[in-house]
């Protein structure tokens, strides 16, 4: 028994059985998120390298699973992140009870997570490009169901996260002769300028990002909303993982200050693109984009209070750009998606407005929100390093929250008197559920503190 | 060997199969011409692996062809309207300012990356002439033989340095996937009965 075989192999095994009863779509929604939490349970509570008793049986779970001269490993150090992903897959897969989304989208959905826990588990790591290439080409089939055709937005991702594949491999052949001879110059240029280039393309960095509003105002916002929110986590922690690795990579001068810089462009271009939109599906991309350059920002501080910061706002992120794509899914299904049909929903779909707007704000960082704690931290951080940089990000940050404040105005214009509610039932109790635990990250951040800082003893290094 | 002695052939394929793929109109000749470009893969790719390994290349791009081919509806058997000869002038000039930047920059190249000129030549072609097919082209068919021609070309330049089995493997997976991936989406809008 060993730990990749419970956390890559058997999920993927269960997403094919899952594929032949997608007909009974809500046996395997319960099924697969609690499968999900079954093996997030697991993470926490299974020690790998070690004995375990089970009465008189007793075994030990190896870390590693050997496969053609390469290794999956998943120790001891990787726990929390098994349990961040398949938490977040329980999440996402179980929302989709309340969210309409094509029965493929469970299946493919659980296959697309173990194939990213095989990413970050293979070593060398540079098969994990493949392994995303390979988790991309598996997301189109949900992004673009049977019977729809593919639009811009997919076609994009596509080509940019298929285009990134090159840059990794070559990154890795560099990163290999950087390790052989590391007072090679042209060589660690080489390396760092192609691993860059890689993650710029895979974390839709500025200004590789047209893509990603595009795919979120087509493709269904539940599907584009799950895509969106788990591979860039991902990629981060992959990103994570290479300046955990390379030596050379971590006292590179130049990648904290083009870290800094990439960041803040996208805070603060899709910041102010954002308060200049209309379209709701498309706002969430440019939340995406915000939310990534926070991301760079928070590794770019170069200091553990940086990745505290980064891993810490994980889950908030997540919480919210679910929340907001379950809300963005209910309002779809009755075809409000820009300005000018929203008006009033707050007396129509009032579970709906509140949701949405929790989400919104709490991915602007307002207080009292889940958001707020992490970005206040940040931004001090970055302040302390570069002020002109902070100052730019608040201004991003305030064109994002702008657009959120038109927004409530238009949801609570209404000449309507009464209050109608559309929502179903599971609807509202994962619209509250959200909501409250937006609120109870927001005003307990302590709460979520300590699992960032068991997700950073995989970065020995780094910490 | 015979391979090494005529290297220069396989770079005049790829350069006469991937201008044909960017100004065809015909989706049977796209995929001809992708099956060419795939030959002339292989044939680059044996001059620094073993013909085996190297033949996997090819048989690869021939099923990921296949596929496309497979799954092409019936009614888009005519691709897209004639267009006119000024946009494929438009096009072959484009394809031969790529050719010359290609021929520039290769012998600065050689000092960064350790390949063959001719090996340089191929995969930067093939780069070159799928990124300009994928910046010219919103059409699923060309988009998918857009991707598959820059993944060859790297995949040209990547087997000079690195000859693994199973990088081999997975990129012929991820080659497959593409191939796959462009039949599901050439042959989606018309699943609707599977919605």
């Amino acid at each position: 028994m060993n730990a990749p075989l419970i956390w890559i192999i058997l999920p993927l095994f269960v997403s094919i059985v899952l594929w032949f009863l997608k007909e009974r779509s809500q046996l395997v929604i319960w099924l697969a998120s609690g499968f999900c939490l079954l093996l997030a349970f697991l993470a926490w509570r299974v020690p790998v390298d070690s004995l375990v008793q089970l009465g008189p049986i007793s075994f030990t779970i190896s870390s590693t699973l050997t496969f053609l001269g390469r290794s999956f490993i998943l120790a001891a150090s990787n726990s929390a992140f098994l349990i961040l992903i398949y938490l977040i897959g329980a999440f996402w897969l179980f929302g989709s009870i309340a969210a309409g989304v094509p029965n493929t989208f469970v299946p493919l959905g659980l296959a697309l997570i173990s194939l990213l826990v095989a990413a970050l588990a293979v070593q060398p790591f540079l098969y994990a490009a493949l392994l995303i290439e390979m988790a991309v080409l598996l997301s189109i089939p949900m992004l673009v169901p049977p019977g729809k055709t593919a639009g811009q937005g997919v076609i994009r991702y596509l080509i940019f996260q298929t285009l990134a594949l090159p840059f990794i491999l070559l990154a890795g052949w560099a990163a290999a002769g950087v390790e052989a001879n590391p007072t090679d110059q042209r060589l660690l240029i080489q390396a760092v300028v192609l691993l860059g280039l890689g993650f710029a393309l895979w974390l839709a960095v500025f200004p590789f990002y047209t893509w990603v509003p595009l795919l979120a105002g087509e493709a269904h916002p539940y599907v584009a909303g799950f895509v969106l929110s788990l591979l860039p986590t991902v990629v981060i922690l992959l990103m994570l993982d290479f300046l955990n690795a390379f030596t050379w990579l971590r006292v590179y001068p130049l990648v904290p200050e083009v870290l800094q810089l990439v960041g803040s462009l996208m805070v603060i271009t899709g910041g102010l693109w954002s308060a200049f939109q209309r379209d709701l599906s498309r706002l969430f991309g440019y939340a995406v984009i915000m939310e990534s350059g926070f991301s760079l920002l928070a590794i770019s501080l170069g200091n553990q209070a940086g990745l505290q910061v980064l891993t810490a706002s994980f889950l908030p992120r997540l919480l919210a750009l679910g929340l907001w794509a379950l809300s963005l899914s209910i309002i779809g299904k009755q075809g409000f998606v820009d300005f000018d049909s929203l008006a009033g929903l707050l007396h129509r779909m009032p579970f709906t407005a509140v949701g949405f707007l929790l989400a919104y704000f709490s991915l602007g960082g307002l207080p009292l929100l889940a958001g707020f704690p992490m970005r206040e931290i940040l931004l001090e951080g970055v302040a302390q390093h570069n002020i002109t940089v902070a100052f730019w990000t608040l201004i991003g940050n305030l064109g994002f929250l702008a657009c959120g404040f038109r927004i409530l105005a238009v949801l609570v214009k209404s000449n309507e008197k009464t209050w109608k509610i559309q929502e179903k039932w599971t609807q509202i109790v994962l619209l509250i559920g959200g909501g409250m635990a937006l609120f109870l990250v927001g005003i307990y951040p302590r709460i979520i503190l300590s699992g960032a800082l068991n997700l950073l003893r995989a970065f020995a290094h780094l910490v | 060997m015979i391979f090494q002695q005529l290297n220069v052939i396989p770079v005049i394929l790829l350069m006469g199969s991937s201008l044909s793929i960017l100004i065809s109109q015909r989706w049977r000749y796209t995929l001809i011409s992708l099956a060419v470009q795939y030959l002339a893969v292989f044939w680059l790719v044996a001059l620094v692996w073993p013909v085996g390994l190297a033949a996997i290349k090819l048989v690869v791009g021939l099923m990921a062809g296949a596929l496309i081919g497979s799954l092409q509806p019936s009614d888009e058997l005519v691709e897209e309207k004639e267009a006119s000869i000024s946009g494929r002038i438009f096009r072959s000039l484009a394809a031969g300012l790529i050719w010359l930047v290609v021929f520039s920059i290769a012998p600065g190249l050689m000092d960064w990356f350790p390949a063959q000129p001719v090996i340089l030549w191929g995969g930067l072609i093939l780069v070159g002439m799928g990124l300009l097919q994928l910046g010219m082209t919103t059409r699923p068919l060309r988009i998918i033989v857009g991707l598959l021609t820059v993944i060859s070309g790297f995949e040209i330049l990547y087997a000079s340095v690195e000859s693994s089995i199973l990088v081999a493997g997975l990129l012929a997976m991820i080659n497959l996937g593409i191939g796959l991936t462009g039949a599901y989406l050439l042959a989606g809008p018309a699943m609707k009965d599977l919605s």
